[in-house]
């Protein structure tokens, strides 16, 4: 319970020093991104003086074969990742926490450590263990590595929610004489469904944007959209690129501004 | 597994030893972090213990002198300004985001949620293009050059793409919400009182800050050193983009190595030295954090 | 909902069910590995059209990294483009397929002249794509004196005006160049002799790029740079105030080839790809986007009195030399450029 407090004086100018700081730096997150949107509708080619508005970008943007194709690929290969991190990553989560196993803390490191080892690293060891077993680079291997370095953080959104469990929750469905695995996904799992939905969701962004483990890990058929862009920003400057940012804007911001309405709803006093 | 013993042990049945069925069903995930996390880190260990062939590929012969190359003045010297650049965007992400995070933290709890969703919006967008968004407003013929020469700031067309301040630059704006977040959730969970029972025994705002508020929010702010600080260091594609290939960093020069330099026993070798590099990062911050 | 025991124990089924259905290489597809700007999209639509097969087309902008990606590891390759002097490394270690004539009837469509090389005897792996040069492009507004060779280009006056290809063996052969020597003179020695002179050029560049140099030159961040014949020849098509010269000391005149990988899985698809590509309609799309020196002498009438007169595709006689493959020597290149790139 939070009693909303009276600053002393200082504390009080800190603060409203503070929020002026805040509007800067979100003035300053916004302005390359505002920048972007307002310029892919200029028909000049060259995103530095205004030209006319056009929708001209977005066309060529959607005819692009290979645009589109690696966007399928992306999203592709972040729906097989995520489904797989969810289920690593609700499952161990769960175990780790209703079991005390005897090795349990060099099994979380473990966990956690995709998350938080440097991108390149994780793609140059992936890459030579594909190698190794000759499994050839393509999909697959895209989809395995995603996988692996996502699940943490899915792991993590479980883990934090299951430390509000209530046990007699469990309890309660063994009484009614639900055996382990019913109780888990009849009770435990709708209960664990937000902290899995945001891990999820934190796994699916993570694997749309991935760039470096990707570019270790892909062969040209399964080329994602970051990597192509990545090839098209070092060739030169193009207003379709300025286009993909619009879409990728207007979508983002829907599906947040979604999430963030449906978490109000279920909760609408209590905040965080 | 009985409904009986389970709910004879009532409270204490969260934490029981697994049985058989609790290992097997733990095992898909530790077989995963065997094969694609152990596995692939010993194999690269053993790789950069290994000789070169014509084209670049690994013999199996047993050599020191990857690392000896690695260590060699001029790699240790990429590795120290890597090691310089991620400290440096790391100390900007910590100022520039500290203030905002405490903010936030402080802030009346529906505005918190929006300001939230803003800061991380951004986040959500593919860091490459917001990258590029920055190449074309920093190029010699770009908006903020146009901008500045009009207001008189600056006499001749901005030069600042293809130099490491544009590399820090695109560095701080990618890592700044991995900064932001962790420490706004260590602050928020900051107990007021303490605060006012620091003030009431007559500390100032600032003494307040560094010997209270600073100490007690410190884990939020090593996760984000953490989450910040070393990925930085290996991020070369904004290396690449921003800094106009000039910059090598040590991302960078692991990347070569898999690519146009031909040498992966070398390559693993600078990986296995990063990794060290890492490990003794997080050592050092979780040591920190539970002497905190 | 599921009966049986938990979702852990069916979680291994499902990984081998998606490993299984992932998609893999069809017969109909051709997986190429090819030089980035250099392939126009048009076509590769326009084989896809005729032949109903699907083309794969990843990128890379040097010959090193083609090859660290085809003998390193993990890509499969059906159709590749090194240029010569990676020709004769990969035919040496035999990991080129030789080309079925029989199947590239248009070969006859192209030029003696580039035919028969040293590095590919009677053309066995290879069939030459594009030939070209690397040579000083400039900015004549901006850059008024006469710029001859790469003494001009490094001077102090240009400092931080310059763009050059990030590729190390390049930047070596321009100073090797300059000293006088053969630009296949590679030994520790001879980079020791030249090291002190591409410190003092490389303190003036402004930037590295191998995928598209024209750029920078085309932006104005720019006012000079050593840049690939085509991206040469497009500044000039694209503003006349772009000039295109060969170094006085000695230029590097590459020849593209089109190889297939040993082991391709789909060889027919390449070899129909190659003998599309010498169509002389073709061709002569590629010599639109990608104006670098065309050796298919079918597919040179079809082109404009225009684009034959332009001196980057075209050059007059110069000092020209192809690189030779040079080996374990590469890595030694590579030390060196790292090491005076952290200087910057």
């Amino acid at each position: 319970m939070r009693r909303t407090w009276k600053l002393p004086g200082g504390m009080r100018l800190a603060n409203a020093l503070c929020g002026g700081w805040t509007v800067l730096v979100i003035l300053f997150l916004y302005f390359p991104i505002v920048f972007l949107v307002v310029y892919s509708f200029n028909s000049s080619r060259l995103n530095i003086v205004w030209e006319s508005f056009t929708l001209k970008w977005y066309g060529e943007l959607l005819g692009n074969a290979r645009l589109v194709d690696a966007f399928i690929n992306s999203v592709v290969i972040a729906c097989s990742s995520t489904l797989l991190a969810v289920l690593l990553g609700t499952g161990g989560a769960w175990m780790l926490y209703r079991f005390r196993y005897r090795h349990s803390g060099i099994i979380e490191t473990a966990a956690y450590l995709p998350m938080v080892v440097p991108e390149v690293i994780m793609g140059i060891s992936l890459l030579v263990f594909f190698k190794s077993i000759s499994l050839s680079l393509g999909y697959t291997t895209v989809i395995l590595a995603h996988a692996t370095f996502c699940f943490p953080f899915v792991m993590a959104a479980v883990r934090a929610r299951l430390a509000g469990l209530d046990p007699s929750l469990e309890e309660a469905a063994m009484d009614l004489g639900a055996g382990p695995a019913r109780a888990f996904f009849f009770v435990i799992v709708p209960y664990l469904m937000p902290a899995i939905a945001a891990g999820g969701l934190m796994a699916f962004a993570l694997s749309l944007d991935e760039v470096i483990v990707s570019y270790f890990t892909t062969s040209a058929a399964s080329i994602t959209l970051p990597l192509r862009i990545y090839g098209m920003a070092k060739v030169g400057l193009n207003p379709m690129i300025n286009a993909l940012s619009t879409i990728f804007v207007a979508i983002t911001a829907v599906i947040l501004i979604v999430m963030e309405i449906s978490r109000q709803k279920r909760r609408p006093a209590a905040g965080a | 597994m009985s409904t009986i013993s389970i709910t004879a042990s009532g409270g204490s049945q969260a934490r029981r030893a697994p049985g058989l069925m609790g290992w097997l069903l733990l095992m898909p995930m530790v077989l995963w972090l065997a094969a694609f996390v152990v596995i692939p880190t010993l194999i690269l260990l053993v790789y950069s213990f290994c000789e070169r062939g014509s084209f670049g590929e690994v013999v199996y012969s047993f050599t020191w002198e990857n690392y000896v190359r690695a260590l060699d003045w001029r790699y240790l010297k990429i590795l120290l300004m890597s090691v310089w650049y991620a400290a440096l965007t790391t100390a900007f992400c910590i100022v520039i985001g500290y203030p905002v995070a405490w903010f936030i933290a402080r802030a009346d709890v529906r505005l918190r949620s929006k300001l939230l969703l803003l800061i991380m919006l951004p986040f959500w967008i593919s860091f490459l293009l917001r990258t590029y968004a920055w190449i074309s407003l920093l190029k010699a013929e770009g908006v903020v050059s146009a901008f500045l020469q009009s207001a008189s700031l600056i006499t001749e067309p901005l030069s600042i793409l293809y130099t490491p301040t544009a590399v820090i630059i695109g560095l701080v704006y990618a890592y700044l919400p991995f900064m932001i977040l962790p420490i706004y959730s260590s602050a928020e969970k900051l107990d007021e009182s303490v605060i006012e029972a620091s003030q009431d025994l007559g500390a100032g705002a600032i003494r307040t800050f560094f010997k209270v508020i600073l100490p007690l929010t410190w884990p939020g702010v090593s996760a984000g050193v953490l989450l910040v600080f070393v990925p930085a260091i290996g991020m070369f594609a904004i290396t690449d983009l921003m800094g106009g290939a000039r910059v090598p960093m040590v991302g960078n020069v692991i990347q070569a190595q898999f690519g146009a330099a031909r040498n992966w026993p070398f390559g693993a070798a600078l990986g296995i030295c990063f990794l060290i590099i890492f490990v003794a990062v997080y050592a050092l911050l979780r040591e920190r954090e539970s002497k905190a | 909902m599921i009966e049986h025991p938990t979702m852990k124990t069916t979680r291994p089924l499902i990984v081998a069910a998606m490993l299984a259905v992932a998609p893999f290489a069809s017969a109909k597809e051709l997986n190429l590995f090819a030089w980035s700007e250099y392939i126009p999209q048009s076509v590769i639509d326009g084989f896809t059209e005729e032949t109903g097969i699907k083309v794969n087309y990843e990128t890379y902008d040097s010959n090193e990294a083609m090859i660290a990606k085809l003998v390193g590891g993990g890509g499969e390759y059906d159709l590749i483009q090194p240029s010569e002097y990676a020709v004769e490394a990969l035919a040496q270690a035999g990991r080129l397929e030789v080309i079925d004539r029989a199947n590239v009837p248009n070969f006859a469509n192209l030029s003696p002249q580039y035919l028969d090389q040293p590095f590919d005897a009677g053309n066995k792996f290879s069939v030459p794509y594009m030939v070209g040069t690397v040579g000083i492009a400039v900015n004549t507004e901006k850059v008024k004196e006469p710029v001859a060779g790469y003494a001009d280009f490094f001077s102090d006056k240009y400092k931080g005006r310059l763009v050059v290809l990030d590729d190390g063996r390049e930047i070596v052969s321009w100073a090797l160049a300059a000293k006088g020597r053969s630009i296949n003179d590679i030994t520790a020695e001879t980079l020791a002799e030249v090291k002190p002179l591409i410190a003092s050029w490389l303190k003036n560049v402004k930037l590295f790029d191998s995928a598209s140099p024209k750029t920078a030159l085309l932006n104005g961040e720019v006012d000079m740079g050593i840049v690939w014949s085509g991206e040469g020849a497009i500044l000039v098509q694209e503003d006349a105030k772009f000039a295109y010269i060969l170094p006085k000391e000695g230029a590097h005149m590459f020849i593209d080839s089109l190889c297939i990988p040993k082991g391709a899985k789909n060889k027919a698809a390449a070899e129909a790809f190659i003998n599309y590509i010498l169509k002389p309609e073709v061709s002569k799309i590629i010599s639109d986007e990608f104006p670098y020196t065309n050796p298919n002498l079918e597919a040179r009438k079809l082109l404009t009195e225009e684009q034959l007169k332009n001196g980057a595709s075209y050059p007059a006689a110069g000092k020209l030399e192809t690189f030779k493959e040079i080996g374990e020597v590469s890595s030694l290149i590579d030390d060196l450029i790292t090491e005076l790139k952290s200087d910057l």
